[in-house]
């Protein structure tokens, strides 16, 4: 095959892929993830928390708002660390289990499900939806057709409005739409992600998957043969072919597989699962609830299809430890352990003690030898804060601000100059560390120490 | 691709398309939360366009888009290399 071959078809023509309704364990189970992780997403702009909302990431005034913490962009580490976290988690829950991912949690599935719901209401069942495809343009299918894609906008504007909700304030983005008083880069990102939702979830589906996304084609590099995945069980099934519900298969010399193709039918990649493990499975496991229905109608037992690992699958001993499953999940418990504790230690204030460049020091009178520092705080609080500066780790230091409370507004900086002065005689060589220490005089567990260095004469 | 309906070579050409635009967007967002979050625009717009009037709205608008541009541009420029016989060998 050629590679021009090859591309062509991988290009192949596309039917649009109706789904196949299937009930099941399974399928409840996504049903409530898509439940569950929607109601989040369009829910949680609008918790409050202390007067403001409680998750806000305030793109506008560089602060992120997440329930009782704000973070700063001197926290950045954070989010670097949260990104790292996220994506180890992938890598743990995909060597383990497959492409859970996928079935259940990505919002490129949870969308088209959304929105297949939608077309459901509007067009009917899979049947029906075949049907209305094909007939020509008649009132019923104006009307159906029409109905589903107002559905759909509706559902992709208020996605794109509660996107940029949790970047601006929910409730005044909510007044700037009824009035039409949007800013520009609002309206913006409220109708651009409008259209890409509409335009993943309505219309492109399962190619996203298939064609676009990333992570699909690393599955191999992710996946060994203790990882679970899908697989139908082709020493049971096969030879597959129709027969009688009364009839005993094994007489006939056939295998479980009753060849009704419902396992197709229901797959929403439009992939044959009985082929064996196919990139574009996306693990949403509706093959085998359309599998388990047909193996109770015929009393036979369930399972043709099912959840299993390759090594199972090929009779051997299945292994749910493995080093690369231990190394992710210790590598992840080690982040996230030490987060959770660097969260816990967090001080709302942070400073940084700049040396004055120009006069490296300065004598005051013959016993007593100043440095004067700059120092920037900011408060990371979300009140104002008085603040008093000490210093110590000398004999004899002192300190001397303009002021012996500096008051920072919440989510301010200020600068002051620090001048500290050291006696002569307990000068000890030059950058003689000492320590710099902010405390709130209204809450004294809001502190910041820093080592700074005084420089004296040389002898 | 004589047999080919319009409906196959639309669907082809989205394919193409998913196939640079999404690569690029996702990185685009990426490269984005790391510079801005390190550098914020209201600083730049300062330094470098002191005439303009840009708010860090639109100056993370524009960054993400910036982006967006050249990722896409190299996706399309392999996309384009990789058609063009290059893979014969
Ligand atoms: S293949 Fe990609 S886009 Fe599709 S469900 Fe999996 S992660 Fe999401
Ligand atoms: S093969 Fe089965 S599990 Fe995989 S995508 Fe299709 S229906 Fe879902």
């Amino acid at each position: 095959m050629t590679g021009q071959d090859q591309q062509s078809d991988m290009y192949a023509a596309r039917e649009k892929i109706h789904p196949r309704e299937v009930d099941g364990t399974f399928q409840r189970l996504r049903h409530l993830a898509v439940v569950v992780l929607l109601g989040i997403y369009y829910g949680l702009p609008w918790l409050q928390w202390d007067g403001r909302q409680a998750v806000l990431f305030d793109l506008p005034s560089r602060q992120f708002h997440l329930f009782a913490l704000t973070f700063w962009p001197q926290d950045f580490i954070y989010l670097a660390l949260l990104l790292i976290i996220a994506a180890l988690s992938l890598f743990f829950f995909t060597a383990l289990a497959g492409r859970l991912w996928c079935g259940y949690a990505c919002p490129q599935t949870v969308w088209t499900e959304a929105f297949i719901w939608m077309e459901r209401l509007t067009e009917g069942k899979r049947q029906k939806r075949l049907k209305l495809d094909q007939s020509p343009w008649t009132r019923e299918k104006i009307l159906r057709r029409g109905s589903k894609h107002l559905l759909w906008i509706v559902f992709a504007l208020f996605t794109g409005f509660t996107f940029v909700g949790y970047f601006t304030p929910i409730l005044d983005l909510g007044q700037g739409v009824l009035t039409l008083s949007l800013g520009f880069w609002e309206w913006f990102w409220l109708l651009f992600y409008s259209l890409a939702t509409w335009g993943n979830a309505g219309f492109l589906r399962e190619q996203v998957c298939i064609y676009m996304c990333p992570y699909a084609r690393f599955q191999s590099a992710m996946f060994d043969r203790n990882t679970l995945i899908i697989s139908y069980d082709e020493e049971r099934g096969e030879p597959r072919g129709g027969r009688s519900r009364k009839a005993d298969p094994k007489a006939q010399g056939l295998g479980d597989c009753i060849d009704c193709n419902l396992c197709v039918q229901a797959c929403p990649t439009g992939i044959d699962i009985r082929e064996g493990l196919q990139y574009e499975c996306i693990a949403c496991a509706a093959c085998i609830d359309a599998c388990n229905g047909v193996m109770d109608k015929m009393d036979y037992p369930r399972g043709l299809i099912r959840y299993s690992t390759e090594n199972a699958m090929a009779g051997k001993p299945a292994r749910i430890l493995r080093p690369r499953v231990v190394i992710y999940a210790v590598l992840l418990l080690t982040i996230l352990s030490g987060v959770t504790y660097s969260l816990s230690q967090r001080v709302p204030l942070s400073a940084e003690v700049l040396a004055d460049r120009n006069v490296v020091y300065r004598e005051v009178d013959w016993s007593t030898i100043e440095n004067v520092f700059t120092v920037r705080i900011l408060n990371k609080d979300r009140v104002a804060h008085d603040y008093a500066i000490r210093v110590d780790g000398i004999e004899g230091i002192a300190a001397q601000v303009r002021d012996d409370r500096i008051r920072v507004e919440a989510g301010s900086t200020d600068s002051v100059v620090v001048r500290v002065q050291v006696p002569r005689d307990q000068i000890d060589g030059p950058g003689q560390p000492f320590r710099l220490i902010l405390e709130s005089l209204q809450d004294p567990d809001i502190r910041n120490v820093n080592t700074a260095r005084f420089n004296g004469p040389r002898d | 691709m004589s047999q080919a309906t319009h409906e196959s070579r639309q669907q082809h050409l989205i394919q193409r398309y998913g196939t640079t635009l999404w690569p690029s967007f996702l990185i685009a967002g990426i490269a984005s939360i790391a510079f801005f979050g390190n550098i914020d625009p209201e600083t730049l717009q300062v330094q470098t366009l002191p005439d303009w009037n840009i708010s860090r709205l639109g100056g993370y608008t524009i960054g993400f888009f910036m982006f967006w541009a050249v990722g896409l541009t190299s996706s399309v420029l392999s996309l384009a290399l990789r058609g063009a016989g290059n893979q014969e060998q």
